[in-house]
């Protein structure tokens, strides 16, 4: 069976004054219906480009989408007319946006704005579409939906903008639901409610999500893949299980060893991977993460090191992960922390 | 109704218009302003049921001995002019062409303004250098010169005055309507608007254009003082409205050469024009705090 959306080296390069940025080189993955995929990375990875070159976004002229192909139900997107991308935006492909605060419009009553997009595809009337938003409402959580679909958004608070977000991508009940980092600009405490939420929408409506997202415990427990991305490359890419109980990267482990837990007690001494991410318009030679990695060899610095599977479903795109000495080297340092500065 | 936030105890009102017209209310200047304006257009509505017959004709000249440059009585308020005529009746109806060539010129101004204001933020590159040196070359001329340049070729007459202040005021529109727009479009609704499928003439007319709106709304109230002005200045050089049509510009015009001997003459269009040119400055002024959101109480 062929996957709902499936994306093959991927590549989107924007053309800025000082040179070209490859924010997005080389990216695959596969989506099937149902699932969640994770995309993690730090800020400057490429995570929100990719998304944004999926829905075919990407701000022209300066940026564009230079090479790969994005099947949608084995359609190349990135091969339509606009007109056919454009119905199926909002339709079959809706995204969230990061800040609740800023995407909703604020001249326009919520209700409106989130039966805007059943007006656009459905050729709802006005009314038909404002009672659907009134459900929709509803569905989200929102208390007393009949009388909040007539407020602003200034009305709302940003729990309540980020649920009404959720019910405008929601409207016309599509095969994919992007989110870009939805919850980040969110207190933690409405953050677990809307990720929460979000599952029981797919359960509800049987939708992908793509989850972007710079923050790893969030998508601990709801992704069943999750792509590591670095530089604007996929770093490791499989299943959630295999990501983090068993990840090959020393990017992905440098990821999980910096998140706070409170399993193991160690003063509450954090382990940040030390360095910047690199500019993308001089990404280092070699490996892009090299120039942080503990475990950097002279190959790392001259070989770009090509997507490794390690098993079916899992690729690790650094030059060792295949070798099994070098991960049981690494498990005998990293049982020494002080170790791992001189390795 | 119990989870209300607290920002709706204060606001009972539920629309954007509603928050700025309760905004615009607490401005004791804005509304003095606007009560003036009300106040001028009501008079000049209804000047041709009891001015002329109260006071007399604005155009009738009265040649009899004394009724020329007569000081202001209570039969003739603000006196009468050196042929006779009224000039409070002169003033109301001055007041017609005053408000007509404001609200026309900046019409005019608005509905080129706002196009390639429009077409030059939204589209950028090629359309918006040609719109943007174009009016950099109507700037580049210095305002009243080309106006009186304009109404040379044109001819001076009372319709040409508007078009030649309409045609002078769009690149100030323009210019504010597109870095309004440059503004917005990078608002994230304006992506989330594309995200949802929208096309690009939705998402202008429908997304960005009622949220860059609010500038021009501000600077074109003002710019109805501004015509109003330019008009007087126009008709006060002869370039303007004709006589013997009232116009409060012609008045001064009229009477500088008796600005001492009859004070009123020169008094009350005087007076005339600064208040109305006030009170629109004040309106523009009082709109662009209670239109801006950021001032949400």
């Amino acid at each position: 069976m062929s996957a709902l959306l499936e994306v093959n080296g991927l590549a989107t390069h924007f053309t800025t004054r000082d040179g070209v940025v490859k924010a997005v080189d080389g990216v695959s993955f596969r989506l099937d219906a149902g699932k969640t995929l994770a995309v993690v990375g730090e800020s400057g990875s490429g995570k929100s480009v990719t998304a944004l070159s999926i829905m075919r976004l990407v701000a022209k002229p300066r940026g564009n989408i230079v090479a790969g192909e994005v099947l949608f139900k084995g359609d190349d997107l990135l091969k339509m007319d606009d007109a056919r991308v454009r119905d199926l935006r909002g339709d079959r492909i809706a995204m969230i946006f990061q800040d609740p605060m800023t995407s909703l419009n604020p001249v326009f009553r919520v209700g409106r704005q989130i039966g805007e997009s059943l007006m656009l595809h459905k050729g709802m009337s006005r009314k038909e579409a404002f009672e659907r938003a009134i459900e929709l409402l509803d569905m989200v959580g929102i208390p007393n939906p009949r009388d909040r679909a007539r407020d602003y958004p200034h009305q709302f608070s940003g729990g309540m903008r980020q649920r009404a977000m959720i019910a405008m991508a929601l409207a016309c009940d599509p095969d994919i639901l992007i989110a870009d980092e939805p919850t980040t600009a969110l207190d933690v405490t409405i953050q677990a409610q809307i990720l929460e939420l979000m599952m029981e929408m797919q359960a509800r409506t049987g939708a992908a999500i793509i989850m972007i997202t710079h923050d790893l415990g969030v998508v601990a427990d709801l992704a069943d893949d999750v792509m590591v991305m670095y530089a604007g490359k996929q770093v490791e890419y499989g299943p959630s299980d295999a990501i983090f109980y068993d990840p090959f990267h020393p990017y992905t482990w440098g990821l999980l060893d910096s998140l706070p837990r409170h399993d193991v007690d160690e003063k509450g001494v954090l382990h940040p991977i030390t360095g910047q991410p690199p500019s993308l318009i001089n990404v280092p030679p070699g490996c892009a993460f090299h120039p942080r990695c503990p475990f950097a060899q002279e190959v790392c610095e001259t070989d770009v090191p090509p997507a490794l599977a390690v098993t079916d479903a899992h690729v690790s795109a650094c030059h060792f992960s295949t070798d099994p000495e070098f991960r049981r080297g690494v498990a005998v340092a990293c049982a020494v922390p002080e170790g791992v500065e001189s390795a | 109704m119990t989870l209300r936030d607290p920002g709706n105890v204060t606001a009972p009102s539920r629309t954007l218009w509603g928050d700025a017209w309760r905004r615009l209310r607490k401005n004791k200047f804005a509304i003095a302003g606007l009560v003036w304006i009300v106040f001028i257009v009501a008079m000049t509505l209804s000047a041709d049921l009891w001015v002329p017959a109260t006071f007399g004709d604005p155009l009738a000249i009265n040649t009899a001995p004394g009724a020329s440059l007569a000081p202001p009585s209570l039969e003739h308020p603000f006196g009468t002019d050196k042929l006779g005529r009224d000039v409070f009746s002169r003033v109301v109806y001055g007041a017609r062409v005053s408000l007509t060539v404001g609200v026309l010129a900046v019409s005019i101004s608005l509905a080129i303004g706002l196009l390639l204001g429009s077409l030059s933020g939204y589209y950028g590159k090629f359309i918006d250098t040609i719109v943007m040196r174009s009016a950099d070359v109507f700037f580049a001329f210095p305002y009243i010169l080309f106006a009186i340049a304009l109404i040379a070729v044109l001819g001076p007459s009372y319709r040409n005055v508007f078009i030649a202040i309409g045609i002078l005021g769009w690149p100030s529109i323009a210019r504010v309507f597109r870095s309004s727009i440059l503004s917005v479009k990078e608002n994230e609704y304006v992506d989330a608007a594309r995200a949802m499928g929208a096309s690009d003439l939705r998402i202008m007319v429908r997304h960005i254009m009622p949220n860059a709106i609010a500038p021009i709304i501000v600077y074109g109230t003002m710019s109805v003082g501004g015509a109003i002005i330019t008009e007087a200045a126009l008709s006060f050089l002869g370039m303007g409205v004709q006589p013997p049509t009232p116009s409060w510009g012609l008045m001064l015009s009229d009477a500088k050469s008796l600005m001492f001997a009859a004070p009123w003459l020169t008094i009350w269009p005087g007076f005339a024009i600064l208040t109305t040119v006030l009170s629109f400055v004040l309106m523009g002024d009082g709109l662009r705090d209670a239109l801006d959101v950021k001032m949400k109480d």
